[in-house]
């Protein structure tokens, strides 16, 4: 596990989804970079459930739950700035047990698909981010394996990000700066991925808004 | 040669009964393989025949280790010439009554005494020389003159303590860089060098001679299954591979047979610049990444970061 950063690549002006991650790929490959299978990397909502909560006005906090196939035999449960849990796969079956607290909002479960690529020491996975039927954004994560101190290498990861993503380099993940010289861990990642999924859901409901 | 020469020693008497036993013995050996030339003689029946050959060759045979016990006997009691003389048997060469013909006694001496000093001023020419070269690498090497050590010993049994003591002198120069040592396989020094929380070096010893040297990632596993130091599977990472290889040729670069724990030290000194191994970018191209790999060389005498195709 090294460091990553994640980031969201927008829509090529007169492309689809589609053609944009394949502009993407074929830069990739140009690189040198190998093809290594797929991944994907799923996220679910739930509400804490009005019974449980108190009378003091409190709000309803989001929890996330997650997974990331590069970590098959893990579940990650995150709050928004909050904490994260790194469980078995399983925990899924106990949030089940536990509608009585935590409100499956199955319409809002997006994850995000696409293929893996190797390239030297760097992980590339160009994904399609899903939420129900349609495609609403992509994107890219760059891991650099060898390195485990975010801030040692990130001068590192923007010069290969800008080899193939050009002007959309993005800047440094909010994540890298809590880190200082502690190691990165798949949290981290899964951190970021929360973060890009609540900003393309937010970003898609100011276009719909607009065309109606 | 005088009687009285091989003397003490020497039992003449023996000496002239042995080379009689030397006779016989030979003669007796001819026996039997005069025996076995002939053969068979001639006799009324093939069982006679068989029985006098049997028995003339049984009795030759028998006759040839009464000889050799008797030439035995003779041998032990000849005794040994004296070795006391300090040039040993050429120290006979001076008792040759003819000294003026053959001066090969006074001719030796002379060839011995200056062999010594030949030996005594490569001592110093070597002394001499291996100063000249400290200067030279303790130059290029930033190491101060002062701090240079007195001349170390140099063979490869030094002791584990000076071996632990030099070890540690290191550990404790650099804050970032902590140095464990072990022994699994005897008396060969064994460390884990551990830099920052970049990478980590398994560098194997014999005595204060660096082996071998492996790097790898600060979070890969430098333990075998049965939890000893892995000193032979290389790295997941091609980064540390090619560290790995600039680090084993740093060890053929920093070579002073006469002052290991010099080479050591010098050759710590370099590994730590890999501290900033992912955050300097290289001095000649600018870039952070070629192929996909940071700058993974360090210039032997400045440390600057190179790629290791921008190393001149
Ligand atoms: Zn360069």
């Amino acid at each position: 596990m090294g460091v990553t950063c994640v980031a969201q690549v927008p829509v090529a002006e007169g492309k689809s989804v589609q053609q944009t991650v394949e502009i993407l790929t074929r830069k990739l490959e140009l690189l040198g970079a190998e093809k290594q299978g797929t991944f994907c990397v799923d996220c679910e909502t739930y509400h804490t459930a009005a019974s449980t909560m108190g009378n003091q006005g409190q709000t309803g906090k989001l929890m996330y739950v997650m997974h990331n196939s590069e970590y098959p035999l893990s579940c990650f449960a995150l709050f928004e700035n909050g904490p994260c849990l790194i469980a078995d796969a399983n925990f899924d079956i106990l949030m089940v047990k536990l509608k009585g607290f935590f409100q499956n909002a199955k319409a809002n479960k997006i994850e995000s698909r696409g293929t893996r690529y190797q390239y030297c020491d760097f992980l590339v996975k160009v994904g399609t981010v899903t939420m129900g039927p349609s495609a609403r954004g992509i994107s890219v994560e760059v891991e650099y394996c060898p390195c485990v101190i975010a801030n040692d290498c990130w001068n590192l990861l923007i010069e290969f990000m800008q080899s193939f993503m050009g002007s959309h380099t993005p800047g440094i993940p909010s994540v890298f700066g809590t880190k200082h010289d502690s190691i990165y861990s798949p949290a981290d990642t899964m951190v970021q991925y929360m973060e890009l999924f609540n900003k393309i859901r937010k970003q898609q409901q100011v276009p719909v808004a607009g065309i109606r | 040669m005088a009687e009285g020469v091989l003397s003490p020693g020497v039992n003449l008497e023996a000496f002239s009964q042995a080379i009689t036993a030397i006779q016989a013995l030979r003669s007796s050996v001819t026996r039997v393989f005069d025996c076995l030339k002939d053969g068979m003689r001639n006799k009324e029946t093939l069982e006679g025949r068989e029985k006098g050959f049997v028995a003339a060759f049984q009795e030759s045979l028998h006759s040839v280790s009464r000889d050799l016990g008797e030439l035995e006997r003779l041998s032990n009691l000849v005794g040994k010439p004296s070795e006391n003389h300090p040039l040993h048997n050429s120290g006979l060469l001076s008792l040759d009554p003819v000294q003026d013909k053959t001066p090969l006694y006074s001719q030796l001496l002379q060839a011995y005494k200056w062999s010594n000093k030949l030996q005594y001023h490569a001592g110093l020419a070597s002394g001499l020389l291996n100063q000249q070269s400290l200067k030279r690498s303790a130059n290029q090497m930033g190491v101060s003159a002062k701090r240079r050590p007195k001349a170390q010993p140099t063979t490869l049994v030094l002791p584990p303590q000076y071996v632990d003591d030099v070890i540690n002198r290191i550990d404790r120069m650099f804050p970032e860089m902590s140095i464990q040592l072990s022994r699994p396989n005897g008396t060969s020094a064994m460390l884990l060098v551990t830099l920052g929380k970049v990478l980590k070096v398994i560098v194997v010893m014999r005595s204060l001679f660096i082996d071998r040297t492996i790097v790898k990632g600060y979070n890969e596993n430098v333990y075998t299954e049965d939890g000893k130091l892995d000193i032979w599977s290389k790295s997941n990472y091609q980064v540390f591979q090619k560290v790995t290889d600039h680090a084993t040729t740093a060890l053929l670069h920093y070579q002073l047979p006469q002052m290991p724990d010099v080479v050591v030290r010098s050759f710590m000194t370099w590994l730590r610049s890999y501290i900033k191994l992912f955050q300097a970018p290289c001095q000649r191209c600018g870039k952070f990444l070629q192929d996909g790999l940071p700058p993974t060389w360090r210039d032997f005498r400045t440390l600057e970061a190179f790629h290791d195709t921008c190393r001149q």
